[in-house]
């Protein structure tokens, strides 16, 4: 349906952990330079379709196309050349503790390559000046707030200027304003680098304003896509109790978050 | 310059340890209060008696017979040269049952045993389930450390007695196999030279050792600080401490029991 | 009953096939690499230095127990102590030596390993340094694999010594040997070092391999930290002893039993 080709497709994919069917048979595709969120309960999979498309897990069945590379079944040393053109903010920061702020946000580049030393100090200057954090440089990991590992995490994530970048909760846990200043500043970037974006988020009204589409998963299956503008009143009835936060509805109580 | 340096970190070093040793003698000393009158939680103990017997079976008959294997392997060709082969049971049958048995066995329960014992206490402070405890007016020493000192203490002897008698037939195997001394060889020449209190000694060993194991298990379990990373720290902290009573004693015991 | 034997067979036989497959990795990266000297370095100093101390007090310890167990032995026997010192050190240095330094340091150094590995996975930094397109193993394992395989062989040599040295105060001590004979050197043949150095460098090749494996494999929280020591500890401590045996065996076989 696109003219260009898709920057993510992912092909009935399949994943299980153990026992547990966690995708059962997702078919996706985004289109390059889009903005999609992702949302649903708990334990939907959500994150692990992140950590496909990063190349950090297999899929069990299926096919992972992502920026023209097909991961699944590829070795870790082609994969990380893929993952040179991805970032990705984790859930829980996973920042480096041994390693100050300059070092943790200065890594992706100099594992790159090709950057000189003083070119690398002055990105990452300015990313964490845009993310609120100059002056931090020389702390440890140990020393930060939650809210501030999250930005250390969102410049980390977006100094090289990926052609892709992952979001995995860029909000959870931060105040109404500072949760809107992080979105106006991913948006900010996204328009500057016509970057490809997936955003996973529980906050929904906050990522609406940000993402162009919402997807929506429940129980391993993509059950919905649309317009993120148009979410609360979407076709489909699960959708809009997930949305509006009602308790009556067609979604069952679902199971405990997973590890 | 340097003299300094190293000055201080002595000292840091020495009160470190003078801590820790004191941590432990303090818990010592409310295990023992806890036992007069004995107020032990009986499902608690069983509980920790299979546990903790039932897990490391596998590991010390095998490291038990290795043991043997071993000393037999460097009293043999010795022995033989001299063609004193009536005598090799009884070489290697000696620093089995006095030595080699009780100190390996217990290195090796220190690290399957205490250091298990070490990360589930350590996990249970760091998420404020001993706090928890105390809370309901339950003494977490007398509920949660005592049974698992007395289990330990019971399990390591059974487990050295059992143990020696494997690594005997390693190395009578070995002797048979790999030096073509007979089992009866082995055999008489370990009944008739070696007494029992060789074998006692090294069971008296193990009580000792079982001591230090359980109470430095324990101790670095509960005094844990910190969250994932901490749990590592103590139990790395756990196993050293043993591994230096255990040599400590091993010492002592052998120094002044003599015979 | 059976099947779960059958499947512990099968899940250590996987297990031991993903260990294996990262002793070949890391072997590959440390020729990619040759070895960068400052991180080589700092590693020696890292795993050396906290660790000298510490053999130095344990070895000591087995040193002076060995020594008198050695002279009661043959008090006996013979009570002709002229060859204890000969035989003593062939022993230090053909076998107790490398080994027991070994598995003092599969403990300290093995846990210490692990430990941080094991921490680093659980909060996701090992996905985060792989986004980054690093290799887990040549950044974690790598720089440890030679630094170990070479502080554990002068480890080994240091301990000998001491163990030595302190033998012959208890022989004095005890049994009234003199030092003039006790201190012979002259058993010791070119073989008994060659030996030296192979058990050295393969005990330092294998702790931080298992080590790093047993880390990487961590999972969940504090827990999958706790198991992941412990299971480094177990498997360094078994490696340690399986080496010694499989080396001094075949060590027995090629020189027809004249070690």
């Amino acid at each position: 349906m696109s003219v260009t080709s898709p920057a993510i497709r992912l092909a009935d994919v399949a994943k299980r952990y153990g026992r547990r069917e966690i995708l059962a048979g997702i078919s996706l595709e985004v289109a390059p330079g889009s903005r999609l969120g992702l949302i649903g309960p708990a334990a939907s999979g959500k994150s692990v379709i992140l950590k496909l498309v990063a190349g950090l897990e297999q899929a069990d069945r299926g096919r992972v196309d992502v920026l023209g590379t097909e991961l699944v079944g590829k070795r870790e040393v082609e994969l990380g050349r893929v993952r040179r053109r991805i970032g990705m903010l984790f859930q829980n920061y996973a920042l480096f503790d041994f390693l100050t702020v300059e070092r943790n946000v200065a890594f992706p580049l100099e594992q790159r390559g090709g950057m000189s030393a003083g070119d690398i100090a002055t990105r990452v200057a300015e990313r964490l000046r845009a993310v609120g954090l100059a002056g931090s440089e020389h702390k440890l990991t140990g020393e930060l707030s939650g809210g501030m590992k999250k930005r250390v995490g969102i410049a980390r994530a977006t100094v090289a200027d990926a052609e892709l970048v992952l979001y995995d909760e860029p909000t959870a846990g931060l105040d109404p304003v500072t949760t809107q200043k992080i979105y106006d500043l991913l948006a900010a970037d996204q328009a500057r680098t016509k970057a490809t974006v997936i955003a996973v988020s529980s906050d929904v009204v906050a990522l609406a304003s940000f993402v162009d589409e919402i997807a929506f998963l429940y129980q391993g299956k993509l059950i919905y896509r649309g317009p993120a503008a148009t979410i609360a009143d979407a076709p489909d009835p699960m959708v809009r109790q997930f949305v509006r936060g009602e308790l009556e509805g067609p979604l069952e109580d679902v199971r405990t978050e997973a590890s | 310059m340097i003299g300094e340096r190293l000055i201080v970190a002595v000292g840091a070093g020495a009160s470190r340890i003078a801590q820790e040793v004191g941590g432990i003698l303090i818990l010592t000393g409310q295990v023992l209060r806890a036992l007069v009158p004995p107020r032990i939680d009986r499902r608690e103990l069983v509980k920790n008696l299979y546990k903790m017997g039932n897990r490391s079976v596998p590991i010390v008959a095998l490291t038990a017979f290795f043991a043997g294997a071993l000393m037999i392997l460097q009293a043999g060709p010795f022995v033989k040269k001299f063609g004193a082969t009536s005598l090799a049971g009884y070489a290697s049958g000696y620093a089995v049952l006095r030595e080699i048995g009780p100190i390996l066995i217990a290195l090796m329960f220190s690290g399957r045993v205490g250091a298990n014992n070490t990360a589930e206490l350590a996990t249970m402070t760091v998420t404020e389930q001993l706090d928890g405890l105390r809370a309901l007016a339950i003494d977490p020493v007398a509920f949660l450390v005592v049974p698992r000192v007395i289990a330990m203490m019971v399990m390591l002897v059974v487990l050295t007695a059992l143990g020696d008698l494997v690594a005997l037939l390693g190395a009578a195997v070995v002797a048979r196999t790999m030096l073509e001394v007979d089992f009866s060889t082995m055999y008489y020449s370990i009944v008739d030279n070696l007494r029992p209190f060789d074998f006692l000694l090294g069971v008296y060993k193990s009580v000792a050792f079982g001591a230090a194991i359980a109470m430095s298990s324990c101790y670095f379990g509960v005094a844990v600080r910190g969250g994932a990373v901490g749990v590592g720290k103590a139990v790395n902290a756990a196993v050293v401490a043993s591994a230096v009573s255990i040599m400590l004693l091993d010492f002592l015991l052998t120094y002044l029991v003599g015979g | 009953m059976i099947a779960r034997i059958g499947g512990g067979v099968l899940g250590a036989g996987r297990a031991a096939r993903e260990l294996w497959i990262v002793y070949v990795s890391t072997l590959a990266g440390v020729l990619r690499r040759g070895g960068a000297r400052g991180e080589l370095v700092r590693q020696l100093h890292a795993i050396g230095n906290k660790s000298l101390l510490f053999i130095v007090v344990t070895l000591g310890f087995i040193g002076m127990v060995m020594a008198y167990e050695a002279c009661n032995q043959l008090g006996r026997i013979t009570g002709d102590y002229s060859q204890v010192g000969g035989q003593f050190i062939r022993l230090i240095v053909s076998d107790f030596g490398p080994t027991l330094t070994a598995m003092m340091l599969a403990t300290r150094v093995g846990a210490g390993i692990a430990a941080e590995i094991g921490s680093m996975k659980v909060t996701e930094q090992i996905d985060a340094l792989r986004m980054s397109g690093v290799l887990p193993i040549d950044y974690l394992i790598v720089p440890r694999f030679l630094a170990s395989m070479i502080m554990t062989l002068v480890l080994s040599v240091i301990g000998g010594l001491v163990m030595f040295g302190a033998g012959g105060l208890t022989a004095e001590h005890s049994f009234g040997v003199n030092p003039n004979v006790f201190y012979d050197f002259g058993q010791v043949r070119p073989r008994h070092l060659i030996l030296m150095c192979i058990k050295g460098l393969a005990y330092g090749a294998a702790i931080p391999v298992v080590a790093g494996f047993c880390g990487l494999r961590a999972r969940g929280s504090s827990e999958g930290v706790g198991w992941a020591t412990t299971a480094a500890v177990i498997g360094g401590s078994f490696a340690v002893i399986v080496l010694d045996f499989v080396i001094s065996a075949a060590a027995l076989f090629l020189t027809g039993g004249d070690l």
